[in-house]
């Protein structure tokens, strides 16, 4: 794992797949690139095809619909390969974590995948609603290294 | 001079350039452009929840849940669902939650994305069954309102009993005196 | 006043003659006819007294009254009103006429019936819309018993692409670069030259509507509507509330109204400004996207300070807003769009100078008034092909009747028309925010206290910055009953093979862009031929072109 990590640590190339998603997320990762954040300082760079990715920016609580597209794109991106699941569709299903047509987010995914044999080196979580173009300029440092990691779980006993 | 003017005019550009000159912002290398506004993660103080689960009837995207055992009853907050809305903050009865402006929750490991705050549950006094308050809720509820001695801490099927025995004690009493 | 006694009187005697009853309750007027005199009834609101076609709705009010009902919107934007054209049907068998002949634009929302409802059109040609190509026949989840998070266990399938030799096929999509989002057209072409479009959508229908009706409560739905589209989630939002609350009949604050309004056009001028942005790339003039993102930067700054967020604001409950606007928030919002104004101006105007801008943008994508007409468009695309239709003048809500403001209106219906009719409207839209700001009264911004009584109906159109939203609602316990969107790409769409036929395939990315496409609003629910059968998508009904 951490070997594979040094390899993407030159510059990460990303896809961005959307998956049903309410395009906020899609414009904040499109804002990212413009003048005020500027992701490709980090050599950071929107790709046209996932065969040229090391990162799937994957956005949307994953719809039946866009589920068999999805596979497709994940199969095509070469391996190491990682997932980064942005904002609260992506990380955990979001609002509509159990209806009907969407799978429920990421985790869900990764339990279809492993099923269908195909393999993800990571994934990592952006939480937020939609994520601020702050916070995937984060998630690209902390997969690089500049930044700690601060998120933490909590567990608290009422006496 | 028009048509100078025509084919000058797409480079203008140019000064608008020169005059904004560099807007990036350095994050993370430096302070991101936040507005004081923002809202960010939620922070639940544990020494405040009393557990009610107002939040949890609240929250649009269910991110808040109240997970239920034997004798536990545990707030789980997953920040990965969460919307950031803030409905929690205010509709809690006791100001327990405090919003934040904190974006930065990126992790690979999912775990991370969750806050447990566990609480036990109150046992009955009459028949030791597990009621579904929380220690903390009855004492809330006894501070704000007054509640005779009788019917705190019992489950409501003990509660109903004492309140039916009560009515029939009242009942049959007069009844009693006049046959 | 006595006009308006006429013209109500109009309505009361068009559904005596169709056998059926009329009521009037406020701006809405309720028509229910039986199914056999629909048709007529709709043809006759459509083209003799001019209504404009929103959406029809199917809801199953069995539970209620034991029979499966559809309402179509219209509305009446000379004079302000919404008509309703409700029929019954018989749930064993559920069949209606279909008002397609009369009606193009009601394609897609009579198919989304049947998906969902299982509601059969007769006297058209039916195909899946909405759902997935592998959902089990005869479930449809908008039915009051199917539970809203039941999900069957269906194999995914990729679509995949024709094979007719006739005409050449480029397939463009689900996921493509110059898409954002997972939709997938089907471009025939001869040569250079475009001949048919196909659009599979609805790869983002998330099933919100059946979610609104079951999970949530009425409070939370407001965040939920946000939720449709990220881009223009509070005219979603407002629309959703100002629904519940027209039905409830509540008297919300002015303030609110105002603050409301406010926030719409903040909404709108980042909108506006990222269609923009977009548009310059489409048409390889990277540089104007570079600018014009970083000017809409400061938007993005300014919604934040006044509603928390970034986008999806979240501060539309029902009865009010959340966050009030201080007189620092408010002299901040000032200075941000005084500095907006001076650099948008002289940035647009040397960016429209650029030769490719207008010289790829004009004469391509046309779309002539009869058609647009023909298939109910909405917002900027109806208003740069003639049809001078704003819902925030015509059907007034929130504060915008406080406010002056000029509806921009272009003849021409090409592209540039449409980028012209954008341009226009982001200086518009700071005008009004700098006149409510100035007018805005004081006084709370929330009702703390109101009833929503059950089985009322709620209709509100809010012009969103792609057109007219449409929210309906039925009002149920707890939660509405029945929650019906209709987002303004849902009727824009169809209008793109009337533009994208027999133009260069490299205006197609173009035109596809101008109606400013949002599909995550458009596919809340759900287009699928059956069998899979291959059948052109009978995009413009019948219409012909």
């Amino acid at each position: 794992m951490e070997k594979k990590l040094e390899r993407i640590k030159r510059s990460i190339w990303v896809f961005h797949l959307n998956t049903g998603s309410c395009n906020a997320c899609d414009i904040e990762i499109l804002d990212a690139l413009t003048p005020y954040h500027d992701a490709e300082r980090f050599g950071v760079k929107l790709v046209g095809s996932p065969r040229h990715a090391d990162v799937l920016l994957l956005t949307g609580p994953i719809t039946l619909e866009s589920l068999p597209k999805v596979i497709n794109a994940i199969e095509a991106t070469p391996r190491p390969r990682f997932i980064i699941a942005l904002g609260s569709c992506g990380s955990g299903g979001g609002i509509w974590h159990d209806t009907y047509s969407t799978i429920g987010g990421v985790n869900s995914l990764v339990k279809i995948l492993k099923e269908r044999g195909v393999e993800v080196d990571g994934v990592y979580y952006v939480p937020g609603c939609p994520i601020r173009p702050e916070a995937l300029l984060y998630a690209v440092a902390l997969i690089r290294g500049l930044v700690e990691k601060k998120a933490k779980s909590m567990v608290a006993t009422v006496e | 001079m028009s048509f100078v003017k025509k084919i000058i005019k797409p480079v203008e550009v140019l000064v608008v350039a020169s005059k904004t000159g560099r807007v990036t912002i350095k994050y993370p290398f430096e302070e991101p452009w936040i507005s004081p506004e923002f809202r960010g993660k939620i922070e639940i103080d544990p020494t405040k929840c009393i557990g009610c689960g107002a939040c949890v009837n609240a929250c649009p995207p269910n991110a808040l849940e109240m997970i239920e055992s034997e004798d536990k009853k545990t707030l789980r907050y997953f920040v990965g669902r969460c919307i950031f809305c803030w409905r929690c903050i205010d509709v809690c009865p006791v100001g327990a939650i405090k919003g934040t402006r904190n974006f930065e929750l990126a992790t690979n490991d999912p775990l991370d994305l969750y806050d447990y705050i566990v609480h036990n549950r109150v046992k009955c006094r009459e028949c030791g069954k597990v009621t579904g308050e929380t220690t903390r809720m009855l004492k809330y509820v006894l501070e704000k309102a007054f509640v005779t001695e009788n019917y705190n801490n019992k489950c409501p099927d003990c509660r109903k009993k004492i309140f039916i025995n009560a009515i029939s004690m009242r009942r049959t009493g007069p009844v009693g005196e006049k046959t | 006043m006595e006009g308006e006694k006429l013209i109500l009187d109009k309505y009361i005697e068009l559904s005596r003659d169709m056998g059926g009853k009329a009521s009037i309750e406020g701006d809405t007027v309720h028509i229910i006819v039986p199914s056999e005199k629909l048709v007529e009834a709709a043809s006759k609101l459509f083209n003799e007294y001019q209504c404009d076609f929103r959406v029809c709705v199917g809801t199953d009010e069995r539970p209620l009254n034991g029979y499966f009902t559809i309402t179509h919107i219209f509305t009446d934007n000379r004079n302000g009103l919404y008509v309703l054209l409700k029929t019954y049907i018989e749930p064993q068998d559920p069949k209606v006429p279909s008002i397609t002949n009369a009606v193009p634009g009601a394609d897609w929302c009579e198919m989304e019936a049947r998906d969902l409802l299982g509601i059969e059109f007769t006297g058209r040609t039916p195909y899946r819309l909405v759902l997935p190509p592998e959902w089990p026949k005869g479930l449809h989840p908008l039915r009051k018993d199917v539970p809203y998070n039941y999900r069957p266990q269906i194999r995914g399938v990729s679509e995949k692409v024709s094979t007719t030799t006739e005409t050449g096929v480029i397939p463009i999509g689900p996921y493509h670069p110059a898409l954002h989002e997972p939709e997938y057209f089907e471009l025939y072409v001869e040569g250079e030259k475009v001949v048919d479009v196909k659009y599979r959508g609805f790869h983002v229908h998330r099933g919100i509507e059946k979610l609104g009706e079951t999970r949530m409560t009425y409070q939370q739905v407001n965040f939920l509507a946000e939720r449709i589209c990220g881009i223009c989630g509070f005219e979603h939002s407002s629309c959703y509330a100002l629904a519940v609350e027209k039905a409830a009949k509540l008297d919300v604050p002015e303030r609110a109204q105002f603050i409301r309004s406010i926030v719409l056009e903040v909404e709108r001028i980042h909108s506006h400004l990222l269609w923009l942005g977009v548009a310059f790339h489409v048409l390889g003039y990277d540089t104007g996207f570079m600018h014009v993102w970083r000017i809409r930067e400061r938007v993005m700054y300014l919604a934040e300070l006044l509603t928390g967020s970034r986008k999806t604001y979240g501060i539309n409950l029902i009865g009010g807003v959340r966050r009030d606007i201080n007189e620092e928030k408010k002299q901040k919002t000032l200075e941000v769009l005084r500095e907006l104004e001076k650099e948008y101006k002289g940035l647009i105007e040397v960016a429209l100078s650029v030769p490719q801008v207008r010289k790829r943008a004009s004469g391509t994508g046309v779309l002539p008034r009869e058609d647009a007409l023909k298939l109910s468009v909405e917002g900027p695309t109806a208003r740069a092909s003639g049809i001078d239709k704003d819902a925030r003048r015509d059907l007034p809500y929130a504060a915008y009747k406080y406010a002056s403001f000029r509806v921009p209106v272009y003849t021409e219906g090409d592209n540039l028309a449409r980028l012209l009719v954008r341009v226009d409207e982001l200086v518009e839209s700071m005008a009004i925010i700098e006149q409510l700001l100035d007018k805005i009264p004081k006084g709370p911004i929330l009702l703390e206290k109101y009833e929503i009584p059950e089985g009322r109906v709620g209709v509100q159109v809010v012009e969103a910055p792609r057109g007219g939203d449409v929210h309906f609602v039925i009002t149920g316990h707890g939660k509405p009953y029945r929650w019906r969107v209709r987002a303004p790409t849902y009727s824009n769409i169809p209008a793109l093979r009337v533009m994208l036929r027999d133009q260069p395939l490299a205006d197609a990315p173009l035109t596809i862009a101008s109606i400013d496409p949002c599909f995550s609003c458009t596919d809340r629910v759900l287009i699928v031929r059956e069998n899979g059968r291959r059948e052109w998508l009978r995009l413009t009904g019948g219409l012909k072109i």
